[in-house]
């Protein structure tokens, strides 16, 4: 009960800007400073979680790298992200799809090994959180929290039992595509089981890439909020990982959370494009809807990590609200993690893990 | 026949110093008998129609810590998803009775484990095949618990020869010395039970922890490639390892190896695998068994080999690990994990002292553990992880 009664008090605080509270009576406050100044000092007290970097793969080949003291070889490193204020990372696990079966879990192992190892090689700079409060432990520390995913539906080679085992190392989100259960006809009734079992573990679902059915099926049937950790707005730009304005109201409907990410391909190349995109899905979807994900490190976008202030200006030059650059940054992610944390432990109450096989589930012929 | 004076003193012992054993193949035997449905097996209730391992019979057989093999078959693909689901079985089945198995990753558990009257459960795989010729993997493996591996099962591994293949690296290669070395740096101890006598030598050399041998017994007492050359034993005290013996039948009695050669041969002759077990295959091997009765293997057996590498390895560097649900026969008076107070109490027969037994069955397995640990944190602090490839190492 203890524990419940901190998650409560810690709720409010996560979502609203501690110092609406103190300046509400005296708005509307006049706002001096250029809108860069305001983001760096807003962007202090509400860091990014940014929602989605490629840099473990692209760790993958370089044979000696320092991410403490800069980086080249790399989109980000330890100095640019303090400098684009990031408090959080996702660390994405994905691999080539030509990776399927035993390679793709020994690939996956292997990713998970080698995040480890960057980790601890950068104990001041970095460290891994498995838990909405340990994000915020490693902020409170001064780190970069790193979360780990999202990985592909490959990783698991169709077994319940892998995606346990790789919780178990950590890994917290997981992509509902690539795999003959999360395909364009949507979830089977063994990709259904998968995500209940995410549900009981703690796992989000992320549909970036994921086909309209299967999102619609995991939107309806998941117990937590789902992610997208790099998509943007179709009605923009037409992008097949972006969503339909149809599907962000849906997202928005199931307090779910799309990440918009800086990526030329899916945003456009210039801030104001990324900034289009923010305003977008925060209209349709809501302002408890939205985030930001870099993509940094698959195919480099505008800016490296270091290039946030300027979005989070150029988001208070239209007059966004600070409490909603609060929840973009920072509060909203810290709400999806938060609830995947609580919702795990009511479902372990419920339900004890699931051993059901593919083969039992779904027709061969499927 | 064994006193009942002695049995009762076996188990006394055993109260405070019980059995760490070194192999035991549940999982498997779950996997294949009821795909991991842990509930269709309840191990807190009786199985001894299905298996030879529960709680109840681990409690009467003193066990105080066991290490669940999470062995995968080399000659099927997949090996390293396959291994994944076997450590995922394993940890539900500790999840699942938190009164008896204890979670256990250093010695310092298994102390633990001990002193809360609860069995320590440790893992260790069984056959190189598990890594797919990668350290991360390796690296991935230790970090989900498994605490030893085999550096090979019935057949070789790229990089190392096994006891039971035709020799091709002739030990092990640049590579498999990689994987000795990266296993001595995370703490998981070298496993030498299946392995050639070549790739035996060429582990001791290169491991700078100790070794163990999680199953296996005297070749000099029973001549079978799965059991340990007396120069081998004889390596073992500098080493600081253990040999952990183990009571399959066909390797420690030499009517039974001469016996199983024969069926073997049988089953050939008639056209089958011989490890085949179709219905069909069965039968041939049943008229086998009715012309020729099958050798029976006995407590006293198995203290021969004790006997022996205690005179050749020292009793610093004696174990057991029984095979347990990975053997299809077992010695008489050793039918399944509630025997070890029998072989116990034939070793006091013999005139062994509590000291020695107390480091037979608890101690010597908790040293090697800890003993490995000590190295790790000592390389740890002057070696980075490796990332070499068997590509690099061995062209």
């Amino acid at each position: 009960m203890a524990d419940l009664q901190d998650e409560l008090h810690a709720l409010p605080e996560a979502c609203e800007l501690p110092d609406t509270a103190q300046t509400a009576p005296f708005a509307p406050r006049p706002t001096p400073g250029d809108p860069l100044e305001r983001a760096r000092a807003l962007l202090a007290a509400h860091p990014v979680i940014d929602g989605h970097s490629g840099l473990p793969w692209a760790l993958r080949d370089l044979p000696w790298y320092d991410l403490q003291l800069g980086e080249s070889g790399v989109d980000t490193d330890v100095l640019r992200l303090r400098e684009g204020q990031v408090g959080a990372l996702l660390w994405s696990l994905h691999l080539p799809e030509r990776l399927a079966g035993e390679r793709a879990v020994g690939a996956t192992l292997e990713q998970l090994d080698l995040v480890r190892s960057v980790i601890a090689a950068h104990p001041e700079g970095l460290r891994l959180a498995r838990s909405a409060g340990q994000v915020i432990d490693a902020r409170n520390c001064g780190r970069v929290a790193v979360v780990l995913g999202p990985a592909g539906a490959a990783a698991l080679d169709d077994s319940l039992g892998i995606l346990r085992v790789l919780h178990s190392l950590g890994l917290r989100v997981l992509t509902l595509a690539g795999a003959s259960w999360a395909g364009e006809a949507g979830l089977t009734r063994f990709g259904e089981e998968v995500v209940r079992e995410m549900n009981r573990l703690g796992v989000l679902a992320d549909l970036s890439g994921a086909s309209d059915a299967t999102i619609g099926r995991a939107l309806a049937l998941s117990r937590t909020p789902v992610l997208c950790t790099r998509s943007a707005a179709r009605s923009l730009r037409a992008h097949p990982d972006n969503l339909s304005d149809a599907l962000l109201a849906e997202l928005g409907a199931a307090k779910g959370l799309c990440l918009v990410p800086s990526s030329p391909e899916r945003t456009g190349p210039r801030v104001q494009d990324v900034a289009d995109h923010v305003d977008h899905v925060r209209a349709i979807a809501g302002p408890e809807c939205v985030g930001l994900s870099g993509a940094h490190d698959r195919g480099a976008g505008p800016d490296a990590a270091s290039g946030y202030p300027q979005l989070i200006a150029e988001l208070l030059a239209r007059g966004w609200p600070e409490t909603d650059v609060a929840l973009l940054t920072w509060g909203n992610m810290q709400r999806v993690l938060r609830s995947a944390d609580f919702a795990a432990r009511a479902a372990r109450e419920r339900r004890k893990p699931s051993t059901v096989r593919i083969t039992e589930l779904d027709a061969p012929d499927d | 026949m064994t006193e009942p004076a002695s049995l009762d003193a076996a188990r006394e012992l055993l109260r405070e110093f019980p059995v760490v054993d070194g192999h035991n193949d549940l999982p498997w035997a779950l996997r294949e008998q009821v795909r991991y449905d842990l509930d269709a097996r309840d191990v807190a209730q009786d199985q001894h129609a299905h298996l030879h391992t529960d709680i109840p019979r681990l409690r009467a057989g003193g066990v105080g810590a066991q290490y669940w093999s999470v062995y995968v078959r080399a000659d099927l693909p997949d090996a390293v998803p396959a291994t994944l689901e076997q450590i995922d079985c394993v940890t539900r089945l500790i999840a699942r009775h938190p009164r008896d198995l204890h979670p256990a990753r250093t010695a310092a558990d298994m102390e633990a484990a001990r002193a809360q009257g609860r069995i320590a459960s440790l893992m260790g795989a069984e056959g190189g095949h598990s890594i797919a010729n990668s350290l991360g993997v390796l690296r991935g493996l230790y970090g989900l618990g498994v605490r030893y591996m085999t550096l090979t099962h019935n057949d070789n591994v790229d990089w190392a020869d096994s006891a039971t293949d035709e020799p091709r690296a002739g030990g092990l290669t640049a590579f498999g010395r990689a994987v000795v070395r990266e296993m001595n740096r995370e703490g998981m101890l070298v496993d030498l039970s299946h392995v050639a006598a070549t790739t035996m030598h060429d582990a001791l050399d290169a491991s700078g922890a100790p070794v163990i041998f999680s199953h296996s017994s005297a070749r000099a007492v029973c001549d079978h490639p799965r059991n340990i050359p007396d120069d081998v034993l004889e390596r073992l005290p500098a080493n600081g390892g253990m040999a952990m013996v183990t009571f399959v039948p066909k390797f420690v009695l030499q009517a039974a190896v001469d016996w199983t050669a024969a069926a073997d041969d049988n089953m050939r002759a008639h056209g089958f695998h011989h490890l085949d077990t179709t219905p069909e295959a069965m039968k041939v091997h049943r008229a086998f068994e009715e012309t020729r009765p099958r050798p029976l293997a006995t407590v006293a057996t198995v203290a021969d080999h004790l006997d022996h590498m205690r005179e050749v390895a020292g009793v610093d560097c004696l174990g057991i690990g029984g095979d347990y649900d990975g053997t299809a026969f077992t010695p008489e008076g050793l039918d399944d994990v509630s025997g070890y107070p029998r072989l116990i109490a034939e070793l006091l027969d013999r005139g062994w002292s509590k000291a020695d037994l107390a480091k037979l069955t608890w101690q010597n397995a908790v040293r090697v553990l800890g003993a490995a640990e000590d190295v790790a944190r000592d390389l740890q602090a002057t070696r980075a992880a490796s990332h070499a490839t068997i590509e690099s190492l061995d062209g």
